[in-house]
């Protein structure tokens, strides 16, 4: 009998046994298949943070680089959102506060998806590092490859090398004007006069002498003696790589002194702000002047683009870095979509690489302006384009591809 | 501890260090923006040391306050007791010379910067912490050693020179030694700022140490009080603080805000928040209290 009853405990324990343990296979299964990736979107709204320059010095640059990132938002709206669900972006301003970006990063730090800026170079230098140990993709778009590469793969450079990019278009523009003697003005600013050392290999590739280049004091508000002191060496042509409305100046006053030939003054993609325009008015027209947007591009995205901005900016015409972040939000909704991110918090480190990853090695990106291709970062083929200013417009002479 | 609690935590003593560091040598009425320099030579100066040299924390922090001090004590020699707008000028053409130096420095990153400086450890948690509790320790130590100042022989030999410079010559106090103490103490704690800024950001530039520091001491100073080291202190976290509490929307009208401030305390309280016999009523208010516990 006891052993009768022993024989049915065990058959029944065992029962047990085995119904528990495929009970809990079948629950590990079903949790299994609950943590698989589902991809679908889990956010009710996808907010990009952008640590933006809006106050100080330099916020009119921050103004428009704010308003290509909502137009680009607002697009995306109208379209139906980044998966189907609409995206914000969130302005946050640094002001040219290192340490007020260091605070502002690290708000974000633990928790956004992805950021886009900061934009002026202390506060970039100030708040990457909180980005890069907490393993947060901020797209610094506006600055030179020299400031992004050191935060990389957690920052994005929108530029080739300065020494590699800018010297084929300041050898074609050498060339075209047939120059033999220039001079730079430089201003001791972040990355301008390592752009000016990259204007000097493209002078020398041409042939050209180049002559002592004519320092531009930061806080300079006559223009004479700077002046007097490139044309004592007797230039053919002059390089300028210091601020815009500086620049609109030292035109000025060189016309002032006798120079004639304008297509001999080249600018700098970076004094192709707003300032220039204003401050030169019709003394800049034949000035030269290169940078990575083409005004003169028509197409119904460009055109739409630079009627809306121009419309609100009481007929300005979008300045070169317009564009920059604009794209960046495109292609945080293309990194997005096509590596299925869900926006989950609890996958938040993850997505952040997907994201990151995507986004540093993109190929065929398809920007307002053109159709680039990116490799660990670095843009792989964006064209430079040569132009000459007219009346506050800028007219292509010349597309500069990469080799 | 929350990161941006950490970051406010942290700039909040530097800034409290650099507004003592204006506020030292102004009771003696010099407006010494030396410092602002200092923070430059000290901070690049750390930073290429610990970057080409490895050295470590403890003594590049060492250092850079030595520096600090040598530099502004050899410059105190001409400054001593010069008038202020003299003192003034001179602390501008520091920072201009340093800035220029570091600008045309390669060796310094150039125009470019300086990148990754080391943390003070290797875990960063550990390193945020360590370095949060040294700024603050040193904040203390300075906040001590000016507490003693001030109700020391020199500290009331400063007074007497604020009031007037020749009646405290006729009284035997030595003017310019007076000044070449203060200013040679502000330099030292502008170079440990220096540092202790350099290891905060991990990276620097050339920008990082220019008028704008000035400006938020010198708010910080006139704000909070400069007739007392309390005025810094409460200045620096409320002024530096209370902007990142604005929604986006004013947050950009801040530098307007700061200005109004400043301008309407200047007007109404031109001896800022803290004076000198407020805090004499609070000590003494704790002295009564005091008194009245022990038993005569």
């Amino acid at each position: 009998m006891n052993k009768k009853i022993f024989v049915v405990l065990l058959v029944l324990l065992t029962a047990v046994a085995l119904t528990g343990w495929a009970g809990g296979a079948q629950e590990e299964a079903a949790t299994g298949a609950a943590e698989e990736d589902t991809g679908e979107v889990v956010v009710e709204e996808w907010e990009i943070p952008f640590l933006n320059v809006l106050s100080g010095p330099i916020a009119s640059i921050g103004e428009y680089l704010q308003w290509g990132a909502d137009r680009a938002a607002q697009e995306i709206n109208e379209a139906g959102g980044i998966a189907g669900k609409p995206v914000t972006v969130k302005a946050i301003d640094t002001g040219m506060s290192p340490e007020k970006g260091s605070v502002e990063m690290a708000k974000i730090a633990d928790s956004a998806l992805v950021s886009m800026g900061p934009v002026p170079e202390p506060v970039i230098m100030a708040a990457m590092p909180i980005a890069v140990e907490n393993g947060l993709y901020s797209m610094t778009a506006t600055t030179s490859y020299e400031y992004a590469v050191e935060f990389f793969p957690w920052s994005i450079s929108w530029f080739a090398p300065t020494k590699e990019k800018l010297p084929p278009v300041v050898t074609e523009w050498a060339k075209m004007q047939d120059l033999d003697r220039v001079v730079q003005f430089v201003e001791s600013y972040g990355p301008w006069p390592g752009m000016a050392e990259a204007h000097e290999i493209g002078l020398e590739a041409a042939g050209v002498e180049v002559l002592k280049q004519v320092d531009v004091p930061t806080d300079a508000v006559t223009f004479g003696p700077l002046v007097v002191k490139a044309l004592e060496q007797n230039p053919d042509g002059i390089v300028f790589a210091c601020n815009a409305e500086k620049i609109a100046k030292i035109i000025i006053e060189l016309k002032s002194r006798g120079w004639e030939d304008l297509n001999n003054l080249l600018v700098f993609n970076s004094g192709d702000a707003p300032e220039l325009y204003t401050t030169g008015g019709k003394q800049i027209n034949g000035t030269m002047i290169y940078n990575y947007t083409n005004d003169a591009l028509d197409t119904p995205r460009w055109n739409a683009y630079k009627k809306a901005y121009m419309e609100d900016h009481d007929g300005t015409r979008p300045p070169a870095l317009s564009t920059h972040y604009y794209d960046a939000v495109y292609m945080i909704k293309e990194a997005i979509e096509e590596t299925g991110v869900t926006g989950d918090p609890d996958k938040l480190k993850e997505e952040r690489i997907k994201i990151r990853d995507y986004c540093n090695n993109v190929k065929n990106f398809e920007g307002i302006q053109f159709t680039w291709s990116m490799s660990d970062g670095v843009p792989t083929d964006k064209p430079l384009f040569l132009f000459e200013i007219q009346d506050g417009d800028k007219e292509l002479v010349k597309e500069v591809r990469p080799e | 501890m929350p990161l941006p609690m950490y970051y406010f935590l942290a700039v909040t003593a530097i800034y409290i260090l650099l507004s003592w560091s204006i506020y030292l040598p102004y009771r003696v009425m010099h407006l010494h923006f030396m410092s602002v320099a200092n923070m430059t030579i000290s901070g690049y100066l750390g930073a290429y040391a610990a970057l080409s040299w490895g050295w470590p924390f403890m003594l590049v922090l060492v250092v850079g306050i030595v520096v600090g001090a040598f530099v502004g004590w050899i410059t105190s020699f001409a400054i001593g007791d010069a008038p202020t707008f003299a003192v003034v000028i001179v602390g501008f053409t520091y920072i201009y010379i340093s800035k220029t130096v570091v600008e045309n420095t390669d060796a310094l990153g150039g125009t470019l910067g300086l990148f990754n400086i080391p943390s003070i450890h290797s875990d960063p948690s550990t390193s945020k912490l360590l370095l949060l509790i040294i700024v603050y320790l040193f904040v203390i130590l300075m906040g001590f050693l000016i507490h003693r100042f001030e109700n020391s022989r020199l500290g009331r030999a400063a007074s007497a020179i604020f009031v007037d410079h020749q009646l405290a010559k006729s009284f035997g106090i030595n003017v310019k030694r007076t000044g070449m103490f203060l200013q040679t103490w502000s330099s030292a704690m502008g170079g440990a700022s220096g540092v202790l800024y350099a290891y905060l950001m991990r990276n620097l530039f050339p920008d990082f140490f220019t008028f704008h520091l000035i400006g938020i001491a010198m708010t910080m100073l006139f704000v909070g009080g400069y007739a007392t080291m309390w005025g810094g202190l409460l200045a620096a976290p409320l002024l530096w603080g209370g902007p990142l509490l604005f929604p986006p929307e004013i947050a950009s009208w801040r530098i307007v805000i700061y200005g109004t401030i400043l301008v309407v305390m200047l007007v109404l309280k031109p001896e800022g928040l803290i004076t000198r016999p407020l805090v004499y009523r609070i000590e003494s208010y704790f002295r009564r209290r005091r008194d009245r516990r022990i038993p005569s």
